[in-house]
């Protein structure tokens, strides 16, 4: 790759709120333009712009036409690949196969088919790649190679230049169960809908000899065949429902499976004893569709479920497989993951990801915590400061001490977090199926009753109108109506970066009324922004400010990011960074300091950041904290959805009315110990509203519990608590108003489907009994009511526009 | 009514080759990523165009 074209292609600042042409990720000072077919773009990094002119040359534009996703963004770091080519790794990870070996790989940021489309292409054309084959929607990307024409590494440099960083592939079992199971249930619906379609072209046949007129032979020719097509739909396709019948009757609680099973095993028999004994009617036809449309609407249920789970292995899968031990003696070994134990001293490489929990030891470096917290930019940590399993550490090497290993770390937490909360079945669904059991009970006694009236009223059309009201009644619909819709909503909520810890949450925050913030850690950020400035002996202030920004140009350190926006084009040689004291350097040949008072300008420390030479000052600068980019708009939005905004917080007062009124949020508390903020929330819910509290889950967890529902904004903090019924995966806070929005459209929903089951039951029933439904129109009747229920819960997938 | 004899037996069989098409497919993972597949039909592959880049840009 001619990286000096690049580098040639490097322009100064822009300005302008433009975009990354390959990650969509705003442009930063440093922007990069790069012609590629002929047309110039603008690229955020050196890395996106050698992706896209790879592409070009690949002849694999199409990329940018067929996405429905940016692509991640690509960087500069250099990615060790060495890890890939050691022979344990191999051995335990890869297969022969007929070429070469076969290696299975998870990777980030595929994030619609045209990556997996690309990232086919671009392996399959690397030299001794013998095959490759990616699959977008779990991630996983097979490749076979041959080991005697290329190392792996080299093969998978193309992967990483491209901006896919490989994992190994872990839970390979369960990926597999799941894929079996998967292809079960549709060889199932696939049979039963092939055998259905048989079955209702020979019960056709039947239902056209109105008139009876048919000789009987050909019509119990007919019945056989039907017969023979109706058994294997019957009990392969239909084996769920009746071992679902069998377990529930062996744990005496009657539901939905008992019915279905009953219904379909009731048509069926009576239709071999007619069919045996020559009488009147057979009812296969009925049988085999109940359960061809029972199975699609199972299967679209289950659907929703899996895309759900599928955020739940992204998060499983970022963690390296081996790690590198510091040993008393300094010597270096590299360890399985599994032998990590607590103060183990771990050695990061930049571009490496961070095998588990720990503390940042001997100097400041940038953390991407994007896995965890769903923001590209990287956090820069201070000696010290905690440091997450899954995280990515970012330019420079990192040493830590190991505090948390394998299940105990806050990306094992999250993942069983979000597995919790999908596997707990919510109130809502378990009061639906009470009373479906309640309704089995009594619909089965229905039947038995509508039989013996029938056998008195018209004997030969008893059996018919009982099989019709058994099928028509199902109470399937009332049964999926509920989880269908949670299912749908929670895997929305997980694309949103929301994870519901609590099932019954998602209920009460369609109800919230109010929303009480709790001012630190939630609406404002750890950036510090520029607040004022004050010059000393004759400094000009836009000259200060200049030779300011020159110094903490390249500097990771917080106060950087109050400079960032001072555009200049002096630059700082011989910089220097004194820990604790500031930064020194050399600007316009002259020697500047910028720090603490008595460091930069010889004055006493006053907690505020000078400029000097080191004996006299130049200009003093005011910091502050900065509130949230995005703080404004969350509660403009939460407004908008009739809520009523509140503040409730620890800090001074002048700071927190300044911060409030900033913000437009006209009750705002200072000064609230959490025994306060508990009161007023209590107060809050005493007049009869629903409080919303929005904390940072660690100082607030008793309010955050008292609260009648709380969202924990969960930035770069330990996950501790669990009184949250929320956490957001990340800082964004509007998306607490897209939660609410999914919420309230949820409880839309739920209640549609409520209300649409309860009508067609209570209308169907009396038509059956009264003997106007045939048992095949029941059958319709009753599927397309469950598809309808789950369909309309399917609507809550999208996800809503910010 | 005799020719039903025949198309019966022989609607049996097409359900029987249906259903094994079926199970084939679902077993060679022809259902793993409906996705993917559906993109590879709208771009022409040029992987065996003259001068292959690829290579030569690694």
């Amino acid at each position: 790759m001619d990286t000096a074209a690049i580098e040639a292609a490097r322009v100064a600042v822009r300005d302008g709120a433009s975009t990354c042409f390959h990650c969509a990720e705003p442009l930063t000072p440093t922007v990069v333009q790069v012609e590629t077919a002929g047309v110039r773009h603008d690229y955020c990094c050196a890395g996106c712009a050698a992706a896209a002119q790879w592409i070009d040359q690949a002849n694999l534009g199409d990329y940018y036409q067929l996405r429905s996703q940016p692509a991640s963004r690509v960087g500069t770091d250099i990615v060790d690949l060495a890890v890939w080519d050691r022979d344990d790794v191999l051995d335990e990870h890869t297969r022969d196969v007929e070429g070469g070996r076969e290696i299975v790989l998870l990777t980030d940021g595929m994030r619609c088919a045209a990556c997996a489309w690309l990232i086919d292409r671009a392996l399959s054309r690397a030299p001794g790649v013998v095959e490759a084959s990616a699959n977008a929607i779990t991630g996983r990307i097979r490749v076979t190679w041959d080991p005697r024409r290329t190392p792996l590494s080299s093969a998978l440099q193309v992967l990483v230049s491209l901006g896919f960083r490989p994992y190994l592939a872990t839970g390979a079992g369960r990926e597999q169960l799941r894929r079996a199971g998967r292809n079960r249930e549709l060889l199932r619906l696939g049979l039963a809908g092939l055998g259905a379609m048989q079955a209702m072209m020979f019960a056709e046949a039947l239902y056209f000899d109105s008139t009876g007129q048919m000789p009987l032979p050909t019509r119990d020719f007919f019945r056989w065949v039907t017969f023979l097509v109706a058994t294997p739909v019957v009990f392969h396709a239909g084996w769920p429902f009746i071992a679902g019948a069998w377990r529930e009757l062996r744990h005496r609680r009657l539901g939905m499976d008992t019915l279905v099973a009953t219904s379909t095993l009731l048509a069926y028999f009576a239709s071999v004893a007619e069919t045996l004994r020559g009488g009147p009617h057979v009812w296969y036809d009925a049988a085999v569709m109940f359960v061809f449309l029972l199975l699609a609407a199972r299967m679209l249920e289950q659907r929703a479920r899996n895309t759900a789970n599928a955020q739940v292995d992204a998060l499983a899968r970022a963690r390296p497989a081996l790690a590198t031990r510091e040993l008393d003696d300094g010597r270096r070994e590299t360890v399985p993951l599994s032998a990590l134990a607590r103060d183990d001293v771990v050695l990061i490489a930049a571009g490496d990801s961070v095998p588990a929990d720990g503390v940042l030891l001997d100097c400041t470096v940038a953390f991407e915590e994007a896995l965890l917290t769903g923001e590209a930019d990287a956090v820069v940590k201070l000696p010290g400061a905690a440091v997450f399993a899954g995280t990515v550490c970012r330019e420079r090497p990192a040493r830590i001490r190991v505090t948390h290993v394998a299940g105990a770390t806050r990306l094992s937490q999250l993942v069983r977090l979000v597995d919790e909360a999908q596997a707990h079945r919510p109130p809502q669904a378990q009061l639906a199926d009470r009373v479906a059991g309640h309704f089995v009970i009594g619909l089965l006694l229905g039947a038995v009753a509508v039989y013996l009236a029938w056998r008195v009223h018209d004997p030969t059309r008893a059996l018919e109108v009982t099989l019709a009201f058994l099928v028509v009644s199902c109470p399937c619909a009332l049964s999926l109506a509920v989880p269908a819709a949670l299912a749908v909503a929670h895997g929305t909520l997980a694309k949103l970066g929301v994870l519901a810890t609590r099932a019954n949450a998602l209920e009460t925050l369609a109800r919230a009324t109010d929303v009480v913030f709790d001012k630190t850690g939630t609406l404002s950020d750890a950036r510090l922004v520029l607040d004022g400035s004050t010059t000393f002996n004759g400094a000009d202030i836009d000259g200060v400010l200049a030779i300011a920004a020159a110094l903490e140009r390249n500097s990771l350190h917080p106060i950087a990011s109050a400079f960032a926006q001072v555009s200049t084009d002096m630059t700082a040689r011989e910089v220097e960074e004194r820990p604790g004291l500031g930064i020194e350097g050399r600007v316009d040949g002259k020697r500047w300091r910028l720090g603490q008072a008595a460091f930069a300008a010889g004055e006493l420390d006053d907690g505020q950041l000078w400029l000097g030479d080191g004996l006299r000052a130049a200009a003093r600068f005011r910091l502050r904290e900065s509130e949230r980019a995005d703080a404004r708009a969350a509660i403009d939005l939460l407004k908008s959805q009739g809520l009523d905004v509140h503040l409730s917080s620890g800090d001074a007062e002048p700071a927190v009315a300044g911060f409030a009124r900033n913000l437009g949020i006209v009750d705002a508390l200072a000064r609230q110990s959490p025994e306060a903020k508990l009161a007023r929330v209590r107060q809050l819910q005493e007049s009869g509203r629903v409080v919303l509290m929005v904390g940072d889950g660690l100082n607030d967890a008793p309010v955050l519990a008292g609260a009648d529902v709380s969202i924990a904004v969960a930035d770069g903090t330990a996950l501790a608590q669990r009184a949250a019924d929320f956490v957001t995966t990340g800082a964004s806070l509007t998306r607490i108003s897209a939660a609410l929005a999914v919420a309230r459209r949820t409880r839309r929903i739920i209640r549609q489907n409520l209300a649409w089951a309860l009508a067609y039951n209570a209308l169907a029933l009396p038509l059956a009994a009264a003997g106007w439904v045939t048992p095949w129109i029941a059958a319709l009747g009753m599927a397309l009511s469950s598809l309808t229920v789950t369909l309309n819960a399917l609507r809550l997938a999208r996800v809503p526009v910010r | 009514m005799t020719i039903l004899l025949l198309l019966i037996p022989l609607s049996l069989l097409l359900v029987g080759v249906a259903a094994w098409a079926f199970t084939w497919a679902v077993r060679a993972g022809q259902f793993d990523d409906l996705d993917t597949p559906a993109l590879d039909m709208l771009s022409e592959d040029r992987s065996d165009a003259p001068g292959n880049k690829a290579d030569d840009a690694d």
